[in-house]
């Protein structure tokens, strides 16, 4: 993936960090637009999240909802503007995010615009846009002071609105001492919300197993979930593209399941800043149980270990990657080890050498097993360790 | 010297197209060319100069302009339309709903039904769509993908019902699911079962349907999505390839259903590079079809394409001009030797054609193949210094991808990889940056732009369409016999299940009016769904 050099680099100061969300709705498969549209995002500066292709009008308020976005990109190629905008906004009326600033791409008749912006669309970009025509109309959302009050009491009732502000604050510059101090007293071990962290080198299949994790969880309980997800930020831009959500959200969304993306810069331990004041936020707002997905290789480990009460190291076979854990001396921080992607050749070999290797000075050893996302190979056995 | 841009890898992404240092080549330059070009003789192997000795001296090709809306009725007299215009085949466009093998009643078509192409749901609507039609005697193209094998099983159905034999009936089905998960995104089933279907259908209509054109080998799609020249010509060639493999492994000899494999390309804006693209796709696949798969009979050697002008490259600003743009990428389409063209319409960045824009368009080609004499002279860029370079390098290109693809481990694993998409993603952005910073003109939008403010004639879709289709689906469904319907539809499940060639169970189907839904969910429950996981 390239990104712009620092001479080319237009992030601009004030936008650095602006959460974006880009979405396709309907059954249009158009997606050229929008890739390119995110990729200009994020070399810019913002925080894109992208839906992906298929969703509902529901899901994308979801998302808007749980991500604290302060825009919506909604791209449409399919003629079908008119039905769909209006679901997308009635949708975020529902859910309370009527305030995100929504703009619309793609090809929309001149005659269809003053139904859209009557319907609440901001803007309307069509082919021949460039990149900077749109980071120029989207400014960073307003500076409004926070009712910590409100948005607690809103919380606790499960509020995702609100839970999403709360998350934002606790990283903001204004607030963040604020929201520290008021959640000091959350303790995460001493409520019943338990939090297994998910680490492994990038593209080992972290988020794919997380998707699986939130279906068989989901399947077996009516628990309430959160995921935190950790995905790099450009050390260039401050810009980022967060995909994992991509992996890990069906298309129906569910009030008892929570996802929010966070830009990690590089040089934090492969941890987004706060996850501890995170953590407490999520806690209080009565999640049952806490996903932290982590990018990276690296000492990032040793920060997890205090976050989590288990930690998952999630290796793939044929990458050699097992040499620079062992390096690194962070087997033993792991509960247990994951080797995903196990219909892929080379899984047996790779199982076995671990076994044989991995035991600790006290003779110990945490568990290794082999699973598959996508054959479901392991997956009993994965839900059983996990308890 | 001749400089490429290239991938994050270093990999040349595109052919080089600057002309030598002094914008000119010369005879030294062409001798110069390592490995040297192939040009040789217009109907002879390698086809470069293509594919007939006569060329359009002895046939214009084909000039077929792709339409569809709303109901089967009304894309059915928009057909009948164009045929009394002069058009020498039809080209059917397909609603989104469709297209993603749901029904109009499913809710998630809702909204779309109708809107970009025709709504299908059952035989019936199949019947209706070409009534008075005959379809012994017009060749009938359908794009449609996914579920290919349920609409191509709906057209054999009604021809049964209509009392035409399957070997009179002639016309062309895009069945090319691999652009589709390069680029498309048209797909409903994970890669594996997806192109199991598409070779059930190449290797059914070699049996049953021979002058039936089993799979368009797409790279339009490919090219629309952001590829360069190359990467459009080495990935519709690799994906070619994949399906001459797949079907090889049925047991199928080549020559048996080489010629049925028909190539789908889009005409750009750069006029001598598409040229050279063509002529270099045609002595590719022929090299390919003889030395790697062995087929002897000179019909499995040529590469047979469609043709159409690009959509992305059309503009709202100003959309006159437009008519401009497509007279261009027409005549590079006609110059690198197609078989059939479409001529996109002025008006098509903002909605459907209307039928004065889609007349116009087809008026374009007129003009072309009758007035200008481009259609008196075969292959008339053959030799050019500057067209024959070209072409070899685009040659030379497409060879270095086609290795890459191997070293990834084939199509499939490329496929999961993410590598054409990425690809193709790398493309889309590094030419937006391009035209960001100006280095692209394009007239009217960041060049010559023009206050007034002109709005063609648009054409709108009757809002009642949707309710239309869900009436006479109604209809249909109150009318069939549930049981022959469920029977039909475990059959499909039990051949899918089993790895039968499903095209005659599918065409079981068909006749009890089972729906193009009920049929996708039958081979669902099998295949299992897909979902892209991007980047
Ligand atoms: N073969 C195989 N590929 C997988 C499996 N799980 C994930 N992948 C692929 O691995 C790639 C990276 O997955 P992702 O979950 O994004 O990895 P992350 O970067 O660790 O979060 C994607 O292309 C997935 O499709 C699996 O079980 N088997
Ligand atoms: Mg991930």
């Amino acid at each position: 993936m390239s990104e712009t050099s620092p001479s080319e680099n237009r992030a601009n100061a004030a936008l650095i960090g602006t959460r974006v969300v880009l979405a396709k709705v309907g059954l249009d498969g158009h997606d050229r637009g929008v890739k390119v549209v995110a990729r200009g995002l994020r070399d810019a500066g913002f925080h894109v999240i992208y839906s992906g292709l298929w969703q509902s009008p529901e899901a994308v308020a979801q998302i808007v909802a749980d991500e604290d976005a302060a825009w919506l990109g909604i791209s449409l190629l399919n003629g079908a503007h008119l039905t769909l905008i209006p679901r997308v906004v009635a949708a975020l009326h529902h859910i309370g995010r009527a305030d995100v600033g929504l703009i619309v791409g793609g090809i929309v008749p001149p005659a269809d615009i003053p139904t859209l912006k009557a319907a609440g669309v901001r803007l309307v970009f069509g082919p021949g846009t460039t990149i900077d025509e749109i980071t120029q109309a989207l400014s960073p959302p307003p500076e409004t002071p926070l009712d910590l009050d409100l948005l607690c009491k809103q919380s606790h009732q499960h509020d995702h609105v609100s839970i999403a502000r709360l998350l934002t604050a606790a990283s903001s510059a204004r607030d963040g001492e604020a929201i520290r101090t008021r959640f000091a007293a959350t303790d995460p071990q001493a409520t019943t919300m338990r939090r297994i962290a998910v680490t492994g080198s990038p593209g080992v299949g972290k988020s794919t197993l997380i998707a699986g994790l939130i279906k068989s969880f989901r399947q077996r309980s009516s628990c309430r979930l959160a995921v935190l997800a950790c995905d790099p930020q450009s050390p260039v831009t401050g810009g980022a593209l967060l995909g994992d959500r991509l992996r890990m959200a069906d298309s129906v969304p569910h009030d008892n399941l929570f996802i929010r993306s966070l830009a990690t810069p590089s040089g934090l331990q492969g941890l987004a800043p706060n996850l501890d004041v995170m953590e407490r936020i999520l806690a209080w707002s009565g999640f049952d149980l806490l996903i932290i997905e982590t990018v990276g290789i690296g000492q990032g480990e040793i920060a997890v270990r205090e976050l989590a009460d288990q930690v998952v190291l999630v290796l793939q076979p044929q990458t050699g990657d097992s040499v620079q854990w062992d390096k690194a001396g962070l087997w033993e921080l792991a509960d247990l080890i994951v080797v995903q992607k196990c219909d892929l050749p080379g899984a047996d070999g790779m199982l076995a050498d671990l076994r044989e290797h991995l035991t600790r000075a006290d003779g110990s050893a945490s568990p290794i097993i082999g699973v598959s996302s996508h054959t479901r190979a392991g997956w009993d056995q994965l839900i059983t360790s996990l308890g | 010297m001749i400089t490429a841009p290239s991938t994050a890898e270093g990999f040349p992404s595109a052919a080089p197209r600057a002309s030598g240092s002094e914008g000119f080549l010369s005879a030294e330059d062409l001798a110069a060319l390592n490995p040297p070009p192939v040009i040789g003789t217009p109907g002879e192997f390698p086809f470069t100069r293509g594919i007939h000795r006569s060329m359009y001296r002895g046939r214009l090709w084909t000039m077929r302009q792709f339409s569809g809306f709303g109901t089967a009725k009304d894309t059915n007299e928009r057909f009948r339309f164009l045929l009394a215009q002069g058009q020498s085949g039809l080209s059917t466009a397909f609603d989104l709903p469709t297209l993603m093998g749901l029904d109009s009643d499913d809710p998630r078509s809702s909204g779309e039904v109708g809107r970009l192409g025709v709504a299908i749901d059952t035989v019936d609507d199949m019947l209706t769509l070409f009534q008075d039609i005959p379809l012994q005697d017009v060749s009938v193209s359908m794009t449609i993908n996914a579920p290919a094998a349920v609409l191509m099983a709906f057209y054999l159905a009604a021809a049964e019902e209509r009392g035409i034999p399957w070997d009179r009936l002639r016309g062309t089905i895009q069945n090319d699911i691999l652009k589709e998960f390069h680029a498309q995104n048209e797909v409903v089933f994970p890669p594996k079962p997806s192109v199991r279907l598409v070779i059930d259908l190449i290797e059914f209509g070699a049996r049953a349907v021979p002058q039936w054109n089993t799979v368009s080998i797409s790279g339009y799609h490919i090219r629309e999505a952001g590829a360069t020249a190359l990467q459009e010509l080495a990935f519709t060639l690799s994906d070619g390839r994949h399906y001459v493999e797949e079907t090889l492994q049925r047991g199928l000899p080549v020559d048996a259903f080489a010629s049925r494999l028909s190539f789908f390309f889009n005409a750009h804006n750069d006029f001598f590079e598409e040229i050279a693209k063509y002529r270099a796709a045609r002595r590719l696949w022929a090299e390919l079809m003889q030395d790697e798969y062995g087929a002897t009979e000179p019909a499995s050697w040529k590469l047979r394409f469609h043709a159409q002008t690009a959509g992305c490259s059309l503009q709202s600003q100003q959309p006159d001009v437009n008519v401009v743009r497509v007279a261009y990428q027409a005549m590079a389409a006609v110059l690198g030797g197609c078989q059939s063209l479409h001529t996109n319409s002025l008006d098509e960045t903002l909605a459907l054609p209307s039928e004065q824009a889609v007349t116009l368009a087809l008026r374009t080609q007129q003009v072309l193949a009758h007035e200008t004499g481009v259609a008196d002279h075969v292959d008339p860029l053959g030799g050019s210094y500057l067209v024959e370079s070209l072409t070899q390098s685009m040659h030379t290109g497409a060879r270095a991808y086609f290795q890459r693809i191997a070293d990834t481990g084939g199509m499939l694993a490329a496929i999961e990889g993410g590598f054409f998409r990425r690809e193709i993603a790398e493309s889309a952005y590094l030419y937006q940056q391009q035209f960001d910073r100006g280095e692209h003109i394009i007239v009217g939008v960041n060049r010559y732009q023009s206050d007034e403010d002109v709005r063609p004639e648009i054409m709108s879709i009757d809002p009642d369409v949707e309710t239309d289709q869900l009436a006479s689906l109604r209809r249909v469904k109150n009318l069939r016999d549930i049981s022959d319907v469920a029977r039909t539809l475990d059959d499909v499940r039990r051949g899918a299940a089993a790895g039968e060639n499903l095209l005659p169970l599918l065409i079981a189907a068909a006749h009890t009016r089972a729906t193009l839904g009920e049929m996708m969910q039958a081979l669902g429950d099998v295949f299992g769904t897909f979902r892209f996981a991007e980047q």
